[in-house]
This record gives C-alpha cells, sequence and structure tokens, in this order.
C-alpha cells in the first residue's frame, strides 16, 4: 500500500484476499458448464446478427425482385392495353364516313363497333366514382347533341365539308370516349393506372 | 547472478502463475473441464472473498461465485489475456454483485448493517488464517467494512483489500473516477470512526 505510515492502511494489508468457501461450489457449476461448448455464448450473438443480417438481405432481394416483376408486369398490361385501344378504334376510324351524299354514310363496320362500344361502355360507366360517371356521362350526352344537331345541318348543306369534317371529328370524341372509359374500367379491375 | 534475490524470485513466480494460468485457460477454451476445475480451486476464494465483502451475504455471494465462473467458461473465448485471469475473473464477479442488487433491490447505498453471524463466521476463518496476533484486528476491520454504505465498501474493498487502482474500480463499478476517489475518502474517514484511529488522510 502506498500509505505505510497509516495504521488503517496497515489494518487493510492484513484482510485476506482469498476466504475459503463453507461448499465446493463446482459440482453445481460443473452441471451448468457440462452442456456448453465453451465460448459458445460469444460466438452465438455474432452468428445471430449474421443470421439477422442474411434474413433481411433475403427479404430485401426478394422484395426487390419481386416489385421489379409486378413493375414489368403492370407495364405490360399497359402497353397491351393501349394496344387494345388502338386496335379497336382502327376499324372504327376507318370506318368514318368520307363522302355524304346528301345523307352521311356511317359505314356497317362503324356501327357494329359502335354498338359493341356503346354495351360495353354502359356496362363499364356503372364502376366509374360518382363524379368522374357524371363528367363523362355528361360529355358523352354533349357528343351526341352536337352529332345530331351537326348531321341535320349537314342534311341541308350535304357538300359542306366543315360540316363533314366536324361530324367526323364529333363521331371520332364519342368512340375514343367511350373507348377510355371501358380500358378505364377494365385496367381499375386488373390493378393498373391508366 | 540476481536469480536469487527476493524480487526476482517473486516476478518469477508471478510469471509461472501466468504461464500456468494461461495453460488452463487454453486448454479451458478447448473443452477441458478439468483444466477450468484447476482455475476454479485457484481462484474461487478470492473470488469468494471479494463478493462476499461486497454483498456481506453468504448464500448471494456462494450464487455469484457460481455465476461468475459460469460466465467465465462461457466466456473464455473472449478473454485475450490482457489482464490477468483472476483480474478478468473479479470484473465478471463484480458485475455479477452489481446486477444480482439490482434485479433483487438488495443494494443498500447509505444503510449501515450488521454482519450476520454465518458471513461472520466465514470473515472468522479468513482472519484466523492470519497470524493469531493480528487476527482479531482483522476482524474489527471486517466488521468495520461491512457496516460502510454500499458505494463506499465496494470501492474500499476493491481498492485497499484487493489493490485495484481508481481507473480499475471505476470501470468495474461503472462510475466516475472522481465519485470513486471521493468514495474511497467517505470509506476511509468511516472507517477510521469506527476503528477508533486518528485521521491521516489530510
Amino acid at each position: 500500500m502506498k500509505r505505510s505510515g497509516d495504521p488503517l492502511d496497515a489494518l487493510l494489508a492484513q484482510v485476506p484476499q482469498h476466504i475459503a468457501l463453507a461448499r465446493d461450489l463446482w459440482p453445481q457449476i460443473e452441471a451448468q458448464i457440462a452442456a456448453e461448448v465453451p465460448g459458445a455464448h460469444v460466438s452465438l450473438p455474432a452468428r445471430r446478427w449474421f443470421q439477422l443480417a442474411a434474413a433481411v438481405v433475403l427479404v430485401v432481394a426478394s422484395s426487390l425482385v419481386k416489385f421489379l416483376l409486378v413493375q414489368r408486369s403492370m407495364q405490360q398490361q399497359i402497353v397491351q392495353a393501349r394496344n387494345e385501344v388502338v386496335q379497336r378504334m382502327q376499324p372504327v376510324l376507318s370506318a368514318m364516313p368520307v363522302r355524304f351524299d346528301g345523307h352521311e354514310s356511317v359505314g356497317m363496320s362503324y356501327e357494329t363497333v359502335r354498338a359493341q362500344l356503346d354495351a360495353e361502355y354502359a356496362q363499364h360507366i356503372g364502376h366509374l366514382p360518382p363524379l368522374v360517371r357524371a363528367r363523362v356521362e355528361r360529355d358523352i350526352a354533349d357528343l351526341r347533341r352536337s352529332a345530331r344537331e351537326i348531321s341535320a345541318t349537314l342534311a341541308m348543306y350535304p357538300s359542306d365539308s366543315l360540316l363533314q369534317d366536324l361530324l367526323v371529328s364529333t363521331y371520332q370524341r364519342e368512340i375514343r370516349l367511350m373507348s377510355a372509359v371501358n380500358t378505364m374500367a377494365a385496367s381499375t379491375a386488373a390493378g393498373t393506372d391508366l | 547472478m540476481f536469480a536469487n534475490s527476493p524480487a526476482s524470485v517473486a516476478a518469477g513466480a508471478a510469471d509461472a502463475a501466468s504461464i500456468s494460468d494461461a495453460r488452463l485457460v487454453a486448454a479451458a477454451r478447448d473443452g477441458d473441464t478439468r483444466a477450468f476445475e484447476r482455475l476454479y480451486r485457484l481462484y474461487s476464494g478470492r473470488v469468494f472473498g471479494l463478493c462476499l465483502r461486497m454483498t456481506r451475504q453468504r448464500e448471494i455471494a456462494e450464487d455469484c461465485v457460481q455465476q461468475t465462473f459460469v460466465k467465465s467458461w462461457r466466456n473464455l473465448a473472449a478473454f485475450e489475456g490482457r489482464s490477468a485471469f483472476g483480474t478478468w475473473l473479479h470484473r465478471i464477479a463484480v458485475n455479477e454483485v452489481l446486477t444480482h442488487a439490482r434485479n433483487h433491490g438488495t443494494r443498500s447505498e447509505g444503510v449501515s448493517l450488521p454482519l450476520r453471524d454465518e458471513d461472520e463466521d466465514a470473515l472468522d476463518t479468513a482472519a484466523d488464517a492470519n497470524d493469531a496476533a493480528d487476527g482479531a484486528d482483522v476482524m474489527d476491520v471486517e466488521k468495520a467494512l461491512a457496516t460502510l454504505p454500499a458505494g463506499s465498501r465496494h470501492v474500499v474493498v476493491l481498492q485497499a483489500v484487493y489493490g485495484y487502482s481508481h481507473e480499475e474500480v471505476a470501470e468495474m463499478l461503472g462510475i466516475a473516477v472522481g465519485t470513486c476517489k471521493a468514495q474511497l475518502h467517505r470509506g476511509r474517514k468511516l472507517l477510521r470512526e469506527r476503528l477508533g484511529l486518528q485521521e491521516l488522510d489530510s
């Protein structure tokens, strides 16, 4: 001890560090450690951390792969839906009246495709949100009223090319709007958003 | 030429002990429970002395000794040999005592408790092992130590009895070095009062 002249230090220096145990604790200690490898508890947390890290990497990797696959699938669905719209629009637009000899001639294929689109539109319009539905129905009604009025005027002036273009344009807008509604309803059902 | 001087003999004995410890630890690390039992036989008395003085209750001290050796076995791979094996055991033991006190609320900071008879017997036996003339004095010191508040007692025991530095004691107990010094000063003052010694610290 540093304070050799201090009687307290002298007394404390006499206190034995060793005190004999009244009973042998080794049997209990041996029983507890018998099944354990020394150091196993040291490496266990490290191993757990490694397992946790591996699990996290696995989850992240699988989530990333799934995300990429879903995204690719969604993009394919969007492209497919757009192609379908274009394909469906093509015969309709090509069947549009090009000549008006007193009465506009819209052609049979136009009437057929339009009737089919109209049936699908009637079926899908109910699935749209109320505000969107009201807006679409108002626009369709406006387009149809305009087409009737233009058609009536065209009966009086059959050679007016401006009225002819206007009528074709009105029919096209009606077809596009109905197709858009049908496509939107289909993509909503598929979980995609156009 | 200097091989037989007292200093070189003591240093040689310490080296031999550490080499022996290192071998036993290495063997125990490889799963040799006999080697670990030898370490237990070598160090259990020292660990028990520390635990008994810190807890003042033999049953708790024995539990702490048992858990100290079980945990040291489990953590043998973490023992790098930078300190002596006995010091490493003491760190585990102190941690065990403090954990036990936290879990069981037995920490009696500021409360002076006398030793129970059976615990006094254990210390008596240790005191008797010293010279007969000093035995009575040692027992008085043990009793005075036991009446110290826990904070001061832990510091005095670790520093004055087991010879650890302020820094080592502070680290073992998880307190600041300044707190450690203050607790030592307080403990020594109380010990002087209870042993009827004159103040020399100032």
